[in-house]
Order: C-alpha cells, then sequence, then structure tokens
C-alpha cells in the first residue's frame, strides 16, 4: 500500500502532468488530433455541443490568458489536486465509524 | 470514449445515468462497509495518477489519437467496487472542472469507463490462470476498452440523434476501441507486470 502512496508515485505523476503538452497540445496539433470518438461521430453526423452549453473556463484544459502548452499543465496539476482533495474527502466520509 | 454533450437523446442519457447512479450507490456502501481508508486514500491516487496518463494523448497516423483509459488497471488493482471510485473520480474532475465529456453524458461515460470498462479488466484478471495472469491483465484492458467502445456505440445508436443504425455505431465504435484497445491491454497487462513483482500486496482481493 505505502509503495503506491509514495513518493515515487507523486513524482511519476508529475512528470506525466509536466509531458502531457507535448502529447496532448504540440504533437496533437500537428497530426490534427481527433479522438476515434470525434471521428465516428464526424461519419455519423453528429454535432458536439460542448462549447455550446459550457460552464467552466477551463475547457478542453486550457487556462484563460495562457499559452495553451502551459494551460494545459496548469490544468493537469489542478485535475491532480482536485482528484486527490475528492478522494481525501470520501476517504473521511466513508471511513467514519457509523 | 469520452461523449459530449449533444450526442445522446435525454431517454438514453436518463437511462445511463439511472444505471449508474445504482450502481454508485452500491459501490460506495461497499466501501463504506469495509471502512478501509487506507484503500480509498491508495484509490484517489491511482485516480490522480489515471487522470494524469489520460492527459498524454499519442497522436497516431491519421488524423487520430488515442489515451490510456485505465479502467481495467483500476478494476485488476482495486477491484470492482474502489477501481469504480477511482475512474469515478477521474470521470467527474474531467466533466465539471475541464468539459470533458458532457454533463448530460456523465452518466453513460461513467457506465462505459468506470462500471464496463472497471468490471472486463476485474473479471478478466481474476478469472485467468494463475500462471496467466498477465494475459489476463492484457484481455481485461484490450477487451474492457473494445467492450466500453461496444456499448458507447450502442448508447449512440439507440439515443436516435442521427439516421444511422445501430449496426453502424457498433461496428465504427466496436472496430477502432478493438484496435485501440490492444495497446491499453499492453500497457495494463505491462503496469500490473511491474506491480506484481515490486509491491505484489497491492493487489486488492
Amino acid at each position: 500500500m505505502k509503495f503506491l502512496i509514495s513518493k515515487r508515485a507523486f513524482f511519476l505523476i508529475i512528470v506525466l502532468v509536466l509531458v502531457s503538452p507535448v502529447f496532448g497540445v504540440i504533437l496533437a496539433d500537428m497530426v490534427g488530433y481527433h479522438e476515434p470518438l470525434d471521428l465516428a461521430a464526424e461519419a455519423l453526423g453528429l454535432e458536439d455541443k460542448n462549447e455550446e452549453i459550457n460552464w467552466t473556463p477551463f475547457i478542453d484544459y486550457t487556462v484563460p490568458g495562457l499559452p495553451d502548452p502551459i494551460g494545459y499543465v496548469l490544468a493537469g496539476f489542478m485535475g491532480v489536486v482536485m482528484v486527490l482533495a475528492l478522494g481525501m474527502g470520501m476517504a473521511k466520509i466513508l471511513s467514519r465509524e457509523k | 470514449m469520452h461523449i459530449p454533450d449533444g450526442f445522446l437523446d435525454p431517454l438514453t442519457a436518463l437511462i445511463t445515468y439511472m444505471f449508474s447512479i445504482i450502481y454508485a450507490a452500491y459501490a460506495f456502501y461497499r466501501v463504506r462497509r469495509s471502512k478501509k481508508s487506507e484503500e480509498i486514500i491508495l484509490a484517489s491516487v491511482l485516480a490522480a495518477g489515471i487522470f494524469a496518463a489520460q492527459m498524454l494523448n499519442w497522436p497516431l497516423p491519421g488524423g487520430t489519437s488515442l489515451h490510456f483509459v485505465g479502467g481495467a488497471l483500476a478494476g485488476i488493482l482495486l477491484g470492482p467496487w474502489l477501481g469504480f471510485i477511482s475512474v469515478f473520480l477521474v470521470l467527474l474532475v474531467q466533466c465539471l472542472v475541464f468539459h470533458d465529456g458532457g454533463i448530460t453524458a456523465l452518466g453513460a461515460n461513467v457506465f462505459n469507463m468506470a462500471i464496463i470498462d472497471v468490471l472486463a479488466g476485474y473479471i478478466f484478471y481474476r478469472l485467468s490462470p494463475e500462471k496467466y495472469k498477465l494475459l489476463g491483465a492484457f484481455l481485461g484492458g484490450w477487451l474492457g476498452i473494445t467492450i466500453a467502445g461496444i456499448a458507447c456505440g450502442i448508447e449512440l445508436g439507440f439515443s436516435g440523434q442521427f439516421p444511422y443504425s445501430l449496426q453502424s455505431t457498433v461496428l465504427v465504435m466496436g472496430t477502432w476501441h478493438a484496435l485501440l484497445g490492444l495497446i491499453e491491454g499492453a500497457i495494463t497487462s505491462a503496469v500490473v507486470s511491474y506491480i506484481v513483482k515490486k509491491a505484489p500486496h497491492l493487489l486488492i482481493r
């Protein structure tokens, strides 16, 4: 158990987030990135309404005012912190004695 | 794999939400009953890792890409209930904070990735004989994504948002994900192999 909840695990997560714009932004732009679902939807004539009914300034892992690669890294760290915070909160609530 | 808003009709969205809510309620009940906060923290750390890994989109020739989904890995390492919670945390943050996956499709996305993919990983790994555990992990990763892709195709086909048949959507989604799932299977198997060697006690029974 301690193996995963360790410095090594967090180091790996930090490295993944730091290198993520290379794959998620730079190379994706170079090849005209689309998820398989987007391609299938295009072939089937579906319309993505995510941008029409949006509620978050961080849509698609961007941060307003920042260049995409930097915003992507910041969004990555925000996401990791939120996932951990939610998980820790859940651990506290679910493990509480009745 | 993340279905955005606009792809599902209200009925399909409602049905998938209902399935996911019922499963989530049972998963939370099972986890709460075990009262092992350390295991929930482990699930959160794995969720953070899956979130980070999903940000690495590997572009492929032809203008598409793939990223690790991680549902099967969560199922193998944590089992069906904690594994669900781990992937659910990822999907919830992705949807609410980054609008990756639609709010109307959150039920379907949870059903595909946090239920089907997690269960597939768990079942294939558990059913594989001791000598072939890594093959079980590979099959879990590969078929988890494939079955989740087919489920996604069924949801799109049923939703009646466009004039294509269920057969077309299932074929398109199933074929894509069966191909990309081979890489998910290979990554899942490699990570499980590493953990089995370095920390076998991490596999929660």
